[in-house]
């Protein structure tokens, strides 16, 4: 049944259009400042960014106000934009392992080296509303968090190794799968099963609610799987590129905010029987740890033989994505007339059909 | 003559600060004939990074640039920084031609340079020793009660 378009109903669309900013702001008292939500609503921030696609904390920051806060709006928005802009490089390959950490934290080893660093976290306090954010004041509590800042010195290295590379140098993982296909979701028809760089590029920009409910069907019974966090790690890295004048020499263009998860999810023999750690891994832009955490378990489930939803490659991958999900339920909102008449017409044809071979059955 | 690798001095121009790039573009610019190639405007650039399972690369996403491309003397320079900064690009494209034209850029703000890099890393040693401050070492109650 084919989609057929309307006309029509631009002087309604237009007052629609405009209805829509008055709700937005008609018992405002002022305008939000878009780097209020940037430089305050850190997480909604990332995930619009990691969403959609594009690390752009001050547009994600835009996307939001237009959106009224609508995620799935602001990452449209966001890949809407994304599109009418040239891309001219590519970064050089960004090592998570060197990322200038600000948290990091294993729920597998208590001793890692370089130590667990809680940072940024809302993991261990009470989830009670905190009334007094009703009234803060932000100068004061800037000034009283200064003050509580300790002697430092500049020569102590700010990245750490990771934990996924001592296992490795002791033997105790997988070793690196064979060379795979540099494949981009954003420019190449996506066919399956897909190369494994398509699916953590389908994942690192998928719908966190999404990914959450499908990690969680994983953990939960459909499959045997319970994956440990053997690292965690939210930190900034440099972007650098080529430079274009001269290949040997790089531009570093500034640093991003990343969150990247490695898990520790099976043991397994390898080919030589012995027995080997798999890990799945997570990365994402901002810091996003559900998701990145569900990445993980997501693409360790993609890797992995079995029928559970979870470990369906066109299931998980084709809908996880924010743009394309959200789109394709919305759009049952516009208008359907023809497709609603056909379905109607149909059903009258089959009652009529119904009644006159009752009335057959009657004569006979 | 002060050496420096382009990758170094662009990771001091992207977070130094912006008035000390200005002062030196306007100084390159009263001096030398310069030319806007491209003027500073926003792109992509799609990063690339690795997955620790496979040790191969993935694409992660793109990220916001601005992008200034600038001649002088016949020599380009490029300045490319993250986010929506078109000024900084445009400075950064000014020093950066006036570095590939041989002229003593480095030497002439040197002591500039190094004194903006070390606010940097003061900055990011100042972060360091606020998150640090939240290092842990979990206990089993295993070990809580064989201490006790």
């Amino acid at each position: 049944m084919g989609y057929v378009a309307v006309t029509g109903g631009q002087k309604a669309i237009e007052a629609a259009d405009r209805i829509n900013q008055w709700y937005r702001i008609k018992d405002a008292e002022r305008s939000l400042e878009t780097i209020e939500i940037e430089k305050q609503l850190r997480h909604l921030t990332d995930r619009v960014m990691s969403e959609g696609g594009l690390y752009a904390p001050e547009y994600a920051a835009l996307a939001i106000k237009q959106a009224e806060g609508d995620l799935c709006e602001a990452a449209f928005l966001m890949r809407a934009y994304r599109s009418t802009l040239e891309r001219n490089y590519e970064s050089e390959i960004i090592d998570p392992g060197q990322m200038r950490i600000i948290r990091r934290i294993s729920s597998a080893f208590k001793d890692i080296p370089g130590g667990q660093m809680l940072g940024p976290t809302m993991d261990y306090t009470h989830r009670l509303l905190n009334f007094a954010l009703e009234n803060e004041d932000v100068r004061a509590l800037q000034e009283l968090l200064k003050e509580q800042i300790p002697e430092f010195n500049t020569d102590q290295p700010l990245s750490l190794p990771k934990v996924s590379s001592l296992l490795r140098e002791q033997g105790l993982l997988f070793p690196p799968k064979s060379s795979d296909v540099l494949f981009d979701i954003t420019r190449d028809k996506l066919t399956f099963p897909a190369p494994r760089s398509a699916k953590l590029q389908i994942l690192a920009r998928g719908e966190t609610g999404a990914m959450t409910a499908l990690a969680y069907s994983s953990m939960r019974g459909h499959t045997t799987n319970h994956p440990t966090v053997g690292e965690l790690r939210v930190g900034y890295v440099e972007v650098t590129i080529v430079y274009p004048f001269d290949s040997r020499e790089s531009l570093c263009l500034g640093e991003i905010m990343l969150t990247e998860v490695e898990t520790i999810n099976a043991f397994e023999r390898d080919d030589q029987g012995d027995v080997k750690l798999r890990l799945g891994y997570g990365l994402t832009f901002g810091q996003n740890e559900t998701k990145a955490i569900a990445m993980a378990i997501l693409e360790q489930g993609l890797e992995t033989k079995g029928t559970t939803p979870s470990q369906d490659e066109e299931f998980v991958l084709l809908h996880v994505d924010s743009i394309e999900a959200n789109g394709f339920v919305s759009h049952l909102k516009l208008p359907h007339y023809i497709t609603f008449q056909s379905k109607l017409d149909v059903l009258r044809q089959t009652q009529k059909i119904a009644e006159s071979e009752k009335t057959e059955t009657l004569k006979e | 003559m002060v050496i420096m690798t382009k990758q170094h001095l662009s990771r001091i121009m992207s977070a130094c600060s912006l008035p000390l790039l200005e002062e030196i573009a306007h100084k390159i610019e009263q001096e030398q004939r310069l030319q806007v190639e491209r003027e500073p405007q926003t792109s992509l650039i799609m990063t690339k990074a690795k997955d620790s399972v496979s040790s191969q690369p993935f694409y992660l996403g793109e990220v916001l640039v601005t992008e200034c491309t600038v001649s002088l003397n016949g020599q380009l320079g490029v300045g490319i920084v993250i986010g929506k900064k078109p000024v900084r690009a445009y400075c950064m494209a000014v020093i950066d031609a006036a570095h590939n034209a041989g002229l003593p850029v480095l030497d002439h703000w040197n002591a500039q340079f190094h004194e903006e890099e070390k606010r940097i890393q003061e900055k990011y040693a100042l972060e360091d020793a606020r998150n640090a401050q939240s290092q842990v070492h979990f206990n089993t109650m295993e070990e809580y009660n064989d201490k006790r």
